[in-house]
């Protein structure tokens, strides 16, 4: 009889999770961390928006993919749009302040725009970021943020939308309703965002349109999705054969849930 | 016209009882201030957990159909009262009032007329 030695079969390949929880823990970003132990006032260019630094601490952030402060205080007739510009002309908050705004009304506006555009600048890039040092912000005093408060925020965050639904698709791709065959009823507030996507629109318009958030429209946008009314618009996919399962509800359905396991 | 520092510190001196206050955004689940608690009850976990009760309860209220608003939500444990009031400001963002009490000390009815009055007074 003759043995014959076959090598072990190759080991499969393993997600080390111990390995990725340390990398979460080294910080979200760690030229943000070294510029907070050195106090430097600056600007923070990455890749998908910007941060300002007074001291060491996050003062203001702006993103291309979120509404700024100025759109949140206009949109809902809490400033006219006439005493922002002047106001950030003379690069004077207390402008802010004679127009009618109040101190208290103002810090809840900065502190929700400032996490809400730090969300998208400090997503992970595939360009390092680039720092200028220089003066602060006009707008510094209003609520100054901890470094390591705003990682731990934005670490939450994005936990938060996984946990809600694991496929991120729908945060920044154009979208369209899908229209499940039992449609559960919609919470007044999704309602409106519901209402918003029109095949063109991505999370970020929404917001715009809204006048709210961009990580709240997120939020609400993955809720949907996990509700199955909303939906990526497709890439265009030319000599695709006709997909007659598209049709069936339940395949539909099936494929949400696979895609959302392979997501995970 | 308050700011939210002053609104929480007014939670906790002038409400008997009050060992914790946070004001928090229930979308986010972001705690915009917190002020009191302790090593062992943070606040800023409070206030996410605490986003799924008030969504659990307007969901419930839409499904039933009812159109009034949400004014307080309250919590009783053994030891604690966790009083929540809802905040609808102009920024189109719903927030809330969170508040700690000690079930011994506090005095429940006084405690929710006295953050209905701090509510008012914030401006948002």
């Amino acid at each position: 009889m003759t043995v014959v030695d076959s090598p072990p079969p190759p080991r499969l390949p393993v997600r080390d999770r111990a390995t990725a929880h340390q990398r979460v823990g080294g910080g979200v970003s760690p030229m943000l961390t070294r510029l907070a132990e050195e106090r430097a006032t600056g600007v923070l260019d990455r890749e998908h928006g910007t941060l300002h630094l007074a001291e060491g601490r996050v003062v203001h952030a702006e993103s291309p993919l979120a509404p700024g402060l100025a759109e949140l205080l206009t949109a809902h007739g809490t400033l006219a749009a006439e005493a922002w510009l002047e106001a950030e002309d003379s690069a004077d908050e207390g402008r802010l302040l004679r127009y009618g705004i109040t101190p208290g009304a103002l810090e809840l506006a900065q502190v929700g725009a400032l996490h809400d555009a730090a969300y998208f600048a400090l997503a992970p890039s595939s360009t390092p970021g680039r720092f200028r040092y220089g003066s602060a912000h006009w707008l510094a005093s209003v609520h100054p943020v901890p470094v390591a408060v705003l990682e731990r925020e934005m670490l939450r965050r994005r936990a938060l939308l996984r946990r809600i639904w694991p496929d991120p698709a729908t945060d920044r791709a154009p979208l369209i309703r899908a229209d499940p065959v039992a449609a559960p009823t919609v919470p007044t507030r999704q309602a409106a965002v519901l209402e918003q996507v029109d095949g063109v629109r991505r999370a970020v318009d929404i917001a715009r349109e809204l006048g709210r958030p961009a990580f709240h429209t997120l939020v609400h946008l993955r809720r949907l999705a996990s509700a199955g009314l909303v939906a990526p618009q497709p890439p265009p996919a030319p000599d695709a054969p006709p997909d007659d399962a598209a049709a069936d509800p339940y395949v539909a359905l099936l494929k949400r849930v696979r895609d959302a396991l392979e997501a995970l | 016209m308050a700011n939210t520092e002053t609104t929480l510190k007014e939670c906790l001196a002038s409400i008997e009882g009050a060992t914790g206050a946070a004001l928090v955004d229930y979308t986010s689940g972001m705690a915009l201030g917190t002020l009191g608690g302790s090593k062992t009850f943070d606040l800023n976990v409070a206030a996410a957990g605490n986003t799924d009760v008030v969504r659990a309860k307007m969901r419930t209220m839409e499904h039933l159909g009812l159109k009034g608003g949400i004014e307080d939500i309250l919590i009783t444990l053994t030891d604690q009262y966790h009083l929540i009031r809802l905040i609808t400001g102009r920024g189109g963002n719903g927030l809330f009032l969170y508040l700690v009490l000690d079930s011994k000390r506090a005095n429940l009815a006084m405690a929710r007329h006295q953050l209905k009055k701090i509510e008012e007074e914030l401006e948002v």
